[in-house]
């Protein structure tokens, strides 16, 4: 599965050229197309008391917008990429699913809000609410320091955790399709304590033992693929685990699967895949599941 | 008998002032909003000049553009382009495209740059299509 072509959803604010620019290298990839989306949340026009529709308010902000997807535009083209562009007044995940749906991209890529505890929950709701809404995968920005500097190779170093799910078959080919870009990828398992029943030492390193052997699988398969592939299993809560082992490997990204039973669940007690998203300081490649599970 | 003139642009303010200023001289106007359209309203209404904006979702001006310079049945149709982009981005564009898909791709008959003024490019249209 390559990426030809990704969506790329801007409030500018949260979201700019510098993250752009650390996606470009997608073009050894298989990239050739971007499609700038930004979207003017309603409430920023809507009727106010004694002020009505804000015509002008919308019409400036659409200017400023075109003026900046103007000037990305050329950057994207001068390198001979495609380049599309859609600004519109509406509410933001149906209007991402709107365009999605017209284009067809590979990938969406959404910045997350760095501006404090409310709106980090606003925007991992949004996240979550298109993860349950579409298959297309999702990649969320983050701003890993608080000078916002991005990692200049985001593919370079992804960490992969897989859960062994259905979804993470489709998470590998996603991955293979990466194989230009990808300089060494790490992939995890994290064994819950829970699973760990006996307090025998025997029993914990066979449970070890099996899912290393898993992990090496795999790592033979992506190295068949043309990535270079390391094996890692962890012990204890997944979502501290995932966090600790992207630290110890410096991962320049966290790629999960998510699969439609964790996106109905998140809703009432919260996934390892949501909370990751909430709380990681790494840019995180989400893969929905098929919507037919 | 009236020329047919293609408007492709996204822009539904772009569209109209257009449309109006070649109805105000006498050519027909026909209107697409994105570049696959575009293509659509090409093959079937052969205008005698298509005015192409570069910035579009579905289907930009660039692919287009190569692809009806392309295309030995529509290569002869004049093209304006109408655009925002500048012109020295658009013949990077170009070049970077020559060297990447192969093949050199002729330059455009005139390329305006937003915004213009009706008599700017009324006096385009003229110059190649009369």
């Amino acid at each position: 599965m390559e990426i030809k072509k990704l969506l790329f959803v801007t409030k500018f604010e949260g979201l700019c050229y510098d993250a752009l620019n650390t996606l470009l290298m997608l073009r050894h990839a298989a990239l050739e197309h971007v499609i700038f989306l930004n979207v003017i949340e309603r409430d920023k026009i809507a009727m106010q008391r004694g002020s009505g529709y804000l015509k002008e308010k919308e019409v400036k902000l659409k200017e400023t917008a075109n003026i900046r997807f103007i000037d990305w535009a050329e950057n994207l083209f001068e390198m001979g990429l495609e380049v599309g562009a859609y600004m519109e007044v509406s509410r933001l995940i149906p209007e991402i699913l709107k365009v999605v749906k017209k284009e067809s991209p590979d990938l969406i890529v959404i910045g997350r809000s760095h501006k404090g505890r409310l709106k980090q929950l606003y925007a991992g709701s949004d996240v979550t609410e298109l993860m349950r809404r579409t298959e297309v995968p999702i990649l969320v920005f983050k701003h890993m320091m608080e000078d916002n500097i991005l990692p200049e190779k985001l593919f370079d170093r992804p960490l992969f955790a897989t859960n062994w799910s259905e979804t993470d078959k489709k998470t590998v080919e996603f991955i293979k399709g990466l194989k230009n870009v990808i300089g060494e990828i790490h992939i995890m398992h994290v064994v819950k304590e829970s699973a760990l029943k006996s307090p025998n030492a025997h029993e914990v390193q066979k449970i070890s033992k099996t899912e290393r052997k898993r992990l090496e699988d795999l790592c033979d398969e992506l190295e068949e693929a043309g990535i270079n592939a390391r094996p890692h299993v962890y012990v204890g809560d997944p979502q501290k685990q995932i966090e600790r082992a992207a630290k110890e490997y410096q991962a320049s990204m966290i790629i999960l699967g998510s699969s439609d039973k964790a996106a109905i669940l998140e809703r009432w007690v919260g996934s390892i895949s949501k909370n990751i998203v909430d709380n990681s300081v790494f840019p995180c490649l989400l893969i929905p599941g098929k919507k037919d599970i | 008998m009236n020329k047919k003139v293609l408007v492709v642009d996204d822009d539904q303010d772009v569209r109209s002032f257009v449309v109006t200023v070649l109805e105000e001289n006498q050519y027909i106007p026909l209107v697409a909003q994105d570049g696959i359209e575009g293509f659509e309203v090409i093959e079937k209404e052969r205008p005698d000049l298509v005015i192409l904006d570069v910035l579009m979702p579905r289907g930009s001006g660039i692919r287009l553009y190569r692809k009806l310079k392309t295309d030995e049945n529509l290569n002869q149709i004049p093209i304006i382009m109408f655009t925002g982009i500048a012109l020295r981005s658009f013949l990077k564009s170009q070049k970077a495209l020559d060297e990447f898909k192969g093949g050199e791709i002729p330059m455009p008959d005139i390329y305006l740059e937003k915004p213009v003024e009706p008599e700017e490019l009324v006096a385009a249209i003229k110059k190649k299509i009369g």
